[in-house]
């Protein structure tokens, strides 16, 4: 069995869509690898023009001891209990990094290093210490699973059952991620921009910023099973990353981050068929790939205008 | 004319940064109308006063009033245009966002940008000569463009008083004679314009009040009144030595702010 | 209540990160198979009787140690952050290697590592050059993007002939207990370099992670320095994968230079302390693992460091949180102190000293103060020695009614107090030119800090002045001398 698989066009892209069985399974898949893509690109463009695309990374791995308590405790996916200990546990995260860095001489990057990792590893020794307890392992934390999404247990509501838990719990949340981007667009855009003039109208930047981390640790917990802690960083920066080689207004980024998000869904979801290989992972490679032409070719300070314009 | 409040009061303000004294018992009151220069040394707290009158810093002792109202409530009356280099001129928005951006105060949480704040951002943009400019990436601008997008920001805003921090650092010839023709214009329709400054050769021509600053207040007023040799040496001239050691040592020891403040 | 058992483990750890007693507690964590056991193989690890514990000591100690010496350089030139993504960037390599050599070759591991971990430092370098994205974002695409490829191919790997035993996955968290004696020649290897590698360019490193273009101006090729520092992060970092994996190898480096960097400010020293403590990390750490069988080594080495952390932030000397706390009670109890004394001089004062006490109540309403606090202030008082007190009655007495004298140390202290607040009042004045309204509530302050030496300074300035500017009393050694003023000198 060779590392590249032969590929033909029947096995990569008509066999997952061949039977109703394998269409259903698959547009489960599908469906919530778009909500991941999508919340992560909202969010994750807020997080990257504040210059913050690495505490999306520490919050992300931050959260972990959080859902690992609330593992312990519930003893199942409760996810209330899992959202609001994931969510204390980024909150407490980024506030040791922000005293660690305003009380002490650390800069702020050693502090994230710091106190990330820290977060991190007490989380997972957390869970392989109950691993008993908890139906979670280390290795899905890391990549996801979005193959097994499907397998999730369904949602009942007085005896209908209203299908999937996880996708659900994911649509919500990107309905709350978008609901917030389009109120509070401007908040977000002036505190990002220019603090100070936030602060001088009347804004509550403090209160913006907390919410901004809280619904980043939110939609890293709901994308969570699929994606895992650390693609779910590729998540965050690629979509608004690629789209600032194409766009100069935060409103097209924001916007783009939803044509990127299916690109990257459609093209991870066969990549990873012709591939044989965990589909969150191929994800991000898609989205890796289209990166790089991108950051070649694009007009608005793509390599190659960079260098026309010399 | 007594009745109407102080555009800007300062009494008695001291203000700690970093456990380091930086303004100490400074009292100060800006009359409508008046074109301030705050002018003094390095480190000498200008742009902490600026910031302690926006709220921005917390002062350790006295108070601030603006339009006889507490800051807080107060800063809504200001505008405020920060040094050039606190914000990120790689952001990804255009030089007409900025300049609505001056809006947003009039707005409140939900309101959405209306034509007329449109059609007003342009008068603005078209007053710093910049209008040709408005569909531009900010990162594209020079210097002194910068410093006027700010500026149109500024106007837009339509403040009462507005505090300006450096506007002059790093724009060219052409930039700073418009600046300077806005200001007056902007103190001819009546509004408190305070600017810091650190060019003591134009601060002559360009102020009509000015207040020099060394960590206390040493002199304000009219300028040919204020602009002496001796006041400047004495801003310039280094500090009274006992004076600014002791204002370090108790600064450094945050217990007796807070044991004042349970004690009493 | 089995919910309550449950959650203990969990609260018991979190507890154990911000106490001492962490070890303990990590311990019984890990090694739940009880007590004997736990004994039984800490003492079999301590002995080093069997050689894979040898290995397992010296390969985690040697890994604490380089961790600790390039991660000085790492935290002090801001290259943490890079560590962390460099230590993701060399996941696909490892993979790829792995498949070249089909087995858990070390060698091929090591090329194919390398050659990653480049590719993602020039991948990096080039975004930052040649494009408008930012450190952050940059750092952010180069660790996801090279993570993902890795990820697929480990996935895909585990699904080829080969792949099932390959043990690829002990690389993300690290498994001590699998180091081989190869391993060990290559850990030892990298600790030879590095030492050697500083001892060489230790003055040269200075002054390029100090004042990188004044270096350049003396000839120093700074470049050159930076991609030789880089190449040995690199090996560092593989090395260290065995036993620490992918995710977490960055903490290993990062956190043991910035608990050194809260001790010490010289260099020398700094490494020196950063590399101790990397290497009780590491043993801590695979001590922990050893004892839990088959718990992944990473986490608790991280976890060890950071209690190592936690410990220093709280105890280190003067700036340590409970030091500084402790510190900071006694100056806020000396402050107290301080204005009561100020106080009773005050109420003398406002009776021209016609007596030597004063009752309670006064002092109360005085300070502004209720009775509980008013008690607990004048008990300090006569702790210290500087007051007594006597009930008014002396058939009764109530809280609050009785009467305090101060001891000649009082009344000493006291003065000095009311003149220090004076001297500094007239000084305002007089030198600074306040206005008199303005300076009380400034030498409210500055009372507490004026020092003998200051005193002296300032009643030089002012030419040993007798009244401030309200007109009062500013009493001079003599008074205090005397031990009384007997009233207030007509003027």
């Amino acid at each position: 069995m060779p590392l590249i698989p032969d590929f033909t066009i029947n096995q990569v892209f008509t066999q997952p869509w061949s039977t109703t069985q394998l269409i259903t399974w698959n547009l489960q898949i599908i469906l919530m690898g778009l909500l991941v893509c999508w919340t992560c690109g909202l969010v994750g463009s807020f997080i990257v023009i504040r210059r913050m695309a690495l505490m999306g990374d520490a919050i992300s791995h931050g959260i972990l001891p959080g859902l690992a308590i609330a593992f312990i405790t519930v003893g199942s996916l409760g996810i209330g209990t899992m959202f609001i200990g994931a969510c204390l546990a980024g909150l407490t995260c980024n506030f040791c990094i922000e005293w660690l860095h305003t009380n002490t001489k650390i800069r702020e990057d050693a502090a994230m290093g710091l106190v990330f990792t820290s977060f991190f590893a007490l989380g997972v020794t957390l869970i392989s210490g109950n691993a008993g307890n908890i139906d979670l392992d280390p290795g899905c934390i890391l990549y996801g699973e979005l193959g097994l999404i499907p397998l999730a247990e369904k949602v009942e509501i007085n005896g209908t059952l209203f299908g999937n838990r996880a996708i659900w719990t994911m649509g919500v949340v990107f309905i709350c991620v978008v609901t917030g981007a389009i109120v509070f667009y401007r908040q977000l855009l002036i505190s990002s921009f220019d603090s100070t003039l936030a602060k001088s109208i009347g804004m509550p930047v403090k209160v913006i910023h907390l919410g901004l981390m809280l619904t980043l640790a939110l939609a890293t917990v709901a994308s969570l099973e699929a994606v895992g802690v650390i693609l779910v960083v590729a998540m965050f920066v690629f979509p608004s990353v690629t789209a600032s080689f194409f766009f100069n207004r935060l409103s097209f980024i924001l916007l783009s981050s939803f044509p990127l998000g299916i690109l990257y869904t459609l093209g991870g979801f066969h990549l990873a068929h012709w591939l044989d290989c965990s589909i969150a992972g191929a994800i991000a490679v898609t989205a890796t790939l289209l990166f790089i032409p991108a950051c070649l070719l694009g007009p608005n300070g793509g390599v190659c205008s960079r260098f026309m314009h010399r | 004319m007594n009745s109407l409040p102080y555009p800007i009061q300062v009494h008695d303000l001291t203000v700690s940064y970093q456990r380091k004294p930086v303004l100490y018992g400074v009292d100060l009151e800006i009359e409508a109308g008046s074109l301030v220069g705050v002018i003094g040394p390095n480190g000498a707290g200008k742009s902490t006063l600026i910031k302690t009158i926006m709220n921005m810093v917390r002062p350790n002792g006295g108070f601030v009033k603006i339009l006889g109202k507490s800051p807080k409530a107060g800063t809504k009356h200001i505008g405020y245009v920060p040094q050039r280099e606190s914000v990120d001129w790689e952001f990804p928005v255009t030089v007409m966002d900025v300049v609505l951006m001056g809006r947003y105060g009039h707005l409140g949480w939900f309101g959405r940008i209306s034509k007329a704040d449109k059609k007003m951002a342009h008068e603005c943009l078209e007053k710093v000569d910049m209008l040709s400019y408005a569909n531009r990436q900010i990162g594209n601008l020079s210097g002194g463009q910068q410093q006027r997008v700010f500026l149109a920001r500024a106007l837009a805003q339509e403040s009462s008083i507005y505090l300006m921090d450096e506007p002059f650092v790093g724009v060219d010839a052409v930039t700073e004679k418009t600046i300077v023709s806005i200001l007056k214009s902007m103190q001819q329709s009546g509004k408190t314009l305070v600017i810091v400054h650190h060019d003591l050769a134009t601060a002559k021509n360009y102020f009509d009040h000015l207040l020099l600053l060394n960590m206390r207040k040493i002199a304000y007023g009219p300028t040919p009144k204020v602009f002496t040799e001796e006041l400047l040496q004495k801003t310039y001239g280094g500090r009274l030595t006992v004076f600014s050691e002791m204002a370090s040592q108790a600064a450094k020891q945050p217990e007796i702010e807070t044991a004042k403040t349970i004690g009493e | 209540m089995r919910i309550f058992l449950k959650l203990c483990p969990g609260l018991l750890l979190l507890v154990a990160l911000l106490a001492i007693g962490i070890p303990e507690l990590m311990a019984k964590q890990v090694g739940m198979q009880g007590e004997e056991k736990f004994w039984e193989r800490t003492v079999r690890f301590f002995l080093l009787q069997d050689t894979s514990v040898q290995i397992v000591v010296l390969g985690s100690t040697l890994i604490g140690i380089s961790c600790g010496l390039i991660g000085s350089y790492v935290v002090t030139r801001k290259l943490s952050l890079f560590g962390d993504t460099l230590s993701h960037a060399v996941l696909p390599g490892i993979a790829i290697g792995f498949l070249w050599a089909e087995s858990k070759d070390n060698i091929a591991l090591m090329v194919g590592a390398t050659g990653a971990g480049f590719l993602g430092v020039s991948c990096l370098t080039f975004l930052q050059k040649c494009t408008h994205v930012r450190q952050d974002s940059a750092l952010g695409i180069v660790l996801s993007g090279f993570y993902a490829v890795g990820i697929c191919l480990l996935t895909r790997i585990q699904k080829m002939e080969f792949g099932n035993q390959s043990g690829l996955d002990s690389f993300l968290f690290g498994q001590a207990s699998a180091l081989s004696v190869e391993d060990l020649w290559g850990i030892g290897c990298t600790l030879f370099i590095i030492s050697l590698f500083i001892l060489t360019a230790h003055k040269k490193l200075l002054i390029t992670g100090f004042d990188l273009s004044f270096s350049r101006s003396i000839g120093i090729r700074a470049d050159s320095l930076q991609y030789v520092l880089w190449l040995l992060l690199a090996f560092c970092i593989i090395t260290s994968l065995q036993a620490i994996g992918v995710i977490l190898a960055s903490a290993l480096l990062i956190i043991p230079a910035v608990t050194a960097s809260l001790l010490v400010k010289r260099m020398n020293a700094y490494l020196l302390i950063s590399a101790t403590l990397g290497a009780f990390a590491g043993l801590g750490g695979s001590f922990f693992s050893f004892l839990g069988q088959g718990m992944p080594t990473g986490p608790l080495i991280v976890l060890v460091s950071a209690g190592i952390f936690i410990f220093v932030l709280c105890l280190r000397p003067t700036d340590g949180l409970l030091i500084k706390w402790f510190f900071s009670r006694k100056n806020t109890l000396r402050i107290h102190r301080e204005d009561t004394l100020k106080a009773v001089y005050q109420i003398l004062e406002s009776h021209d000293f016609q007596h030597q006490t004063i009752n309670t109540q006064a002092l109360m309403s005085k300070r502004g103060i209720d009775i509980v606090k008013c008690e607990i202030e004048i008990q300090q008082l006569i702790n210290a020695g500087l007051a007594t007190t006597e009930p008014r009655s002396p058939k009764l007495s109530i809280p609050g009614q009785s009467i305090l004298s101060l001891t000649p140390m009082g009344w000493e202290y006291a003065c000095k107090i009311v003149r220090n607040h004076r001297l500094w009042e007239l000084y305002l004045t007089n030198e600074a030119k306040y206005a008199p309204d303005h300076v009380h509530d400034d030498a409210e302050k500055i009372e507490h800090v004026l020092g003998d030496d200051t005193i002296r300074q300032l009643e030089h300035i002012l030419s040993n002045p007798r009244k401030d500017p309200h007109g009062k009393l500013i009493p001079s050694l003599t008074d205090m001398e005397m031990g009384n003023i007997e009233s207030s000198p007509s003027s």
